[in-house]
């Protein structure tokens, strides 16, 4: 092999794992911000293992619709004080508008964002996909802690609010309502 | 800069073959050197009439020559678009890369003829899909694709369904993939054909500023490639959902890929105009340029520090602000390399023997615009002043002070410096100056008021404004017309000099110009280097002499 072949096929090889990673983004993305809580993404437990210490946060409810959904989608509670490591239990509340079931699938974040990695979810409602019936209103309920950890980190000093955020989209699955003749459980685990 | 021995009389193997073989079949690298550059005059011309007809609209407030907002955005996305991978890439690596690469290294060609016939077809291919992409339905409100050359999603996703943006992908690709091959030919060229005794540092400044570009162009292209495949999968029905939040996706994610490809973009623009100047700027102080090897390292160090600044692009995204410390403060250490090359520009000249030519005139500008842009660079680096300045005119300002005043300026300078090596051939000094001066002139009346209008918060991509920003876009527009002129005497100057042929030796310049291209006839022998030249001298040692 030539000299040039050998370096041709060095530098085809660099490319090709230059496009290889920038295709495998997506889970390189997803891996990332679960880790690092980037973009206040909140971390996700089975059961809360943290302590619980006296230091008190807010936790403030959000609640958003994508555009032209025809769902209604409320926090049942505007905010709740936690201390660190103790679990809450916060309800929403959605309802189906329209004169059809739709499944959504709902995304969040925790502002502020540097708070992500210290805000688990032990069970929510985003886990999953949720099918709502015509003018059904559902309770949403989510169980959630601050990591007492959050105390040891210089940064997270000035924090006293946490504002959980959820915005529904209309889910893929609906393609699927169309086809169904019968109403099964459409729920489908994400993650 | 070196002492080189060996004879070139170019009397041999100087056959050329037909027309047809010899420009289409072209496995040439002068030949095809001189395709690029002709690809870069056309695209030039295309997008330049895009950005003229922006500027005549602009020239006072309400809509006069564009029948909507969105024919307006077409023609800003693709100006963009054309300029940056249709113009400034293909004249300064294509174009005169080809040409002086193989020829300063003392190479007989390109290592892969072939490989560089194909890179160079696949863009006259590019720029068709799109060109016909202005035709094609676009959005809702008309034909074409008006989402900017950034291509944000959703407005490139569900927000520009028609088939226009797929020609621009496909384009792109196309572009993206000849730039890459072009890379592969250069990095192995610059590695393994180098005459013997052309070390590494003793390379010149061209050669190392292209061999910098070509690996930047293999690390960051792919990586547009992928974000490209991912949005035209995202494009197709109940096709992925890459950067779709309803399907778990994230539209920051385009953003964070394109800018780890768009940040270096703009080094592979300006760094081989930086090897050029430094050329240039040796030859007409009569001097070897000051820090040889500090000026190749700081090239070498704006590429490297160039891939971890890219998200100061996306300071209004809703970043955590030790995310913002942190690229703030990596994107002004590029300040530290590139300080390096000015300061070492203005000590090559220091006490040397300067002659005002033409190339000179154009370097020199260079020096002067690309700090200004430069400066508007540093201040816009800095997260929370980036807030207020975020896609306000401001940062049209400062990325044409370093584009269309540094790159550009670079490939005039570029190109009057090696005409008479190219052609054979002599300019004519007036309209060479003419076309200097009003271009000078032009650009700085275009591009100096838009700081202005960006520091009252006039934003950019509107077709419209309020009547308060009347006075500076009227300005802005006289400038567009200037820089007109000034190119019709460019045309002027072209055309002259190949009506007149006033034939040229082979150095010209005389003394200062000391690279192997300086050896060889203008123009050079079809094929040079049948007996390769020795290249003997330490440039260090040469520097060390000169002081004494």
């Amino acid at each position: 092999m030539s000299v040039n072949t050998r370096t041709l096929l060095i530098l085809i090889v660099v490319g090709f794992g230059m496009l290889g990673l920038g295709m495998s983004s997506a889970k390189i993305y997803n891996t990332f911000c679960k880790i690092t809580g980037y973009g206040g993404t909140t971390q996700q437990a089975e059961e809360n293992l943290s302590e619980v210490i006296d230091r008190k946060v807010t936790v403030k409810f959000d609640s958003n619709v994508a555009d032209n959904m025809p769902w209604v989608f409320k926090p049942q509670q505007k905010e709740m004080e936690v201390q660190l490591g103790q679990s809450g239990l916060a309800y929403y509340t959605v309802k189906n508008e329209s004169d059809h079931p739709i499944i959504g699938v709902a995304n969040f974040n925790v502002t502020p964002i540097k708070a992500g990695p210290f805000f688990v979810k032990t069970d929510c409602f985003c886990f999953t996909e949720q099918r709502v019936e015509p003018g059904e209103e559902l309770p949403l309920p989510v169980l959630f802690f601050v990591d007492a950890q959050m105390d040891d980190d210089k940064r997270m000093d000035e924090v006293k609010e946490i504002t959980l955020s959820y915005t529904f989209f209309e889910s893929d699955s609906n393609a699927q309502i169309a086809t169904e003749t019968s109403g099964s459980n459409a729920e489908k685990t994400l993650n | 800069m070196v002492a080189i021995s060996g004879n070139d009389t170019g009397s041999y193997g100087d056959d050329k073959p037909s027309f047809f073989a010899r420009w289409f079949y072209s496995t040439n690298h002068k030949d095809i050197g001189t395709l690029y550059l002709i690809f870069g005059i056309i695209s030039g011309l295309i997008g330049g009439f895009l950005s003229f007809m922006m500027r005549m609209e602009l020239g006072e407030p309400g809509i006069q020559f564009f029948t909507n907002e969105h024919q307006y955005l077409v023609f800003v996305s693709m100006h963009g678009l054309i300029m940056i991978f249709f113009m400034v890439m293909p004249a300064l690596i294509g174009g005169f890369g080809n040409w002086f690469v193989p020829i300063m290294i003392g190479a007989p060609d390109m290592a892969f003829p072939r490989m560089n016939n194909l890179s160079f077809w696949l863009l006259p291919t590019a720029l068709i899909c799109l060109l016909v992409s202005f035709v094609l339905p676009g959005s809702a409100s008309g034909d074409g694709f008006g989402g900017g050359w950034v291509m944000y999603p959703p407005l490139s996703t569900s927000g520009s369904p028609g088939p226009a943006f797929d020609f621009i992908i496909i384009g792109l690709l196309a572009a993206g993939f000849s730039s890459i091959f072009g890379a592969i030919n250069f990095i192995t060229t610059i590695l393994n054909m180098r005459a013997p005794g052309m070390t590494m540092h003793k390379m010149p400044l061209f050669a190392w500023s292209v061999l910098v570009t070509a690996f930047l162009l293999l690390l960051a292209l792919p990586v547009l490639a992928a974000a490209l495949f991912m949005l035209f999968t995202d494009r197709i029905d109940g096709g992925t959902g890459f950067f779709d939040p309803a399907r778990g996706g994230d539209p920051q994610m385009f953003q964070h890929l394109f800018w780890f490809f768009g940040h270096p973009e703009v080094y592979i623009m300006i760094l081989p105009a930086f090897g050029i100047i430094s050329h240039i700027v040796s030859t007409f102080s009569k001097k070897p340029i000051f820090g040889y090897l500090g000026m190749a390292y700081a090239m070498v160090a704006i590429g490297v520090v160039g891939f971890v600044v890219w998200a100061h692009h996306m300071y209004t995204i809703g970043m955590d602000v030790n995310l913002k410390a942190y690229f703030l403060a990596a994107t002004l250490v590029i300040a530290v390399p590139t300080g390096v090359k000015i300061f070492s520009w203005l000590a090559t000249m220091w006490g040397g023997s300067i002659r005002y030519t033409i190339p000179m005139q154009w370097a020199l500008a260079f020096i002067f615009l690309f700090v200004i842009g430069g400066v508007t660079g540093v201040v816009l680096a800095n997260a929370g002043v980036d807030t207020a300045l975020h896609d306000t005119y401001y940062v049209v300002a400062h990325f044409h002070y370093v584009l269309s005043m540094g790159a550009v300026f670079g490939i005039f300078a570029g190109f009057y410096y090696w005409f008479g090596k190219m052609f054979g051939i002599m300019y004519n000094k007036f309209l060479a100056a003419a076309h200097f001066w009003l271009f000078f002139i032009g650009v700085n009346v275009i591009f100096f008021p838009q700081h202005f209008l960006g520091m009252n918060g006039m934003p950019r991509r509107y077709v419209d404004y309020p009547a308060d920003f009347e006075l500076w876009n009227h300005v802005s527009t006289m400038g567009a017309m200037i820089t007109l002129l000034g190119v019709v005497f460019f045309f002027l100057m072209l055309i002259e000099a190949f009506i007149v042929r006033r034939k040229v030796g082979d150095n010209y310049w005389g003394e200062g110009a000391t690279t192997l291209e300086w050896t060889l006839s203008s123009p050079p022998p079809y094929h040079q280097f049948n007996t390769l030249p020795r290249i003997d001298e330490d440039p260090t040692e040469h520097d060390a002499d000169k002081m004494h």
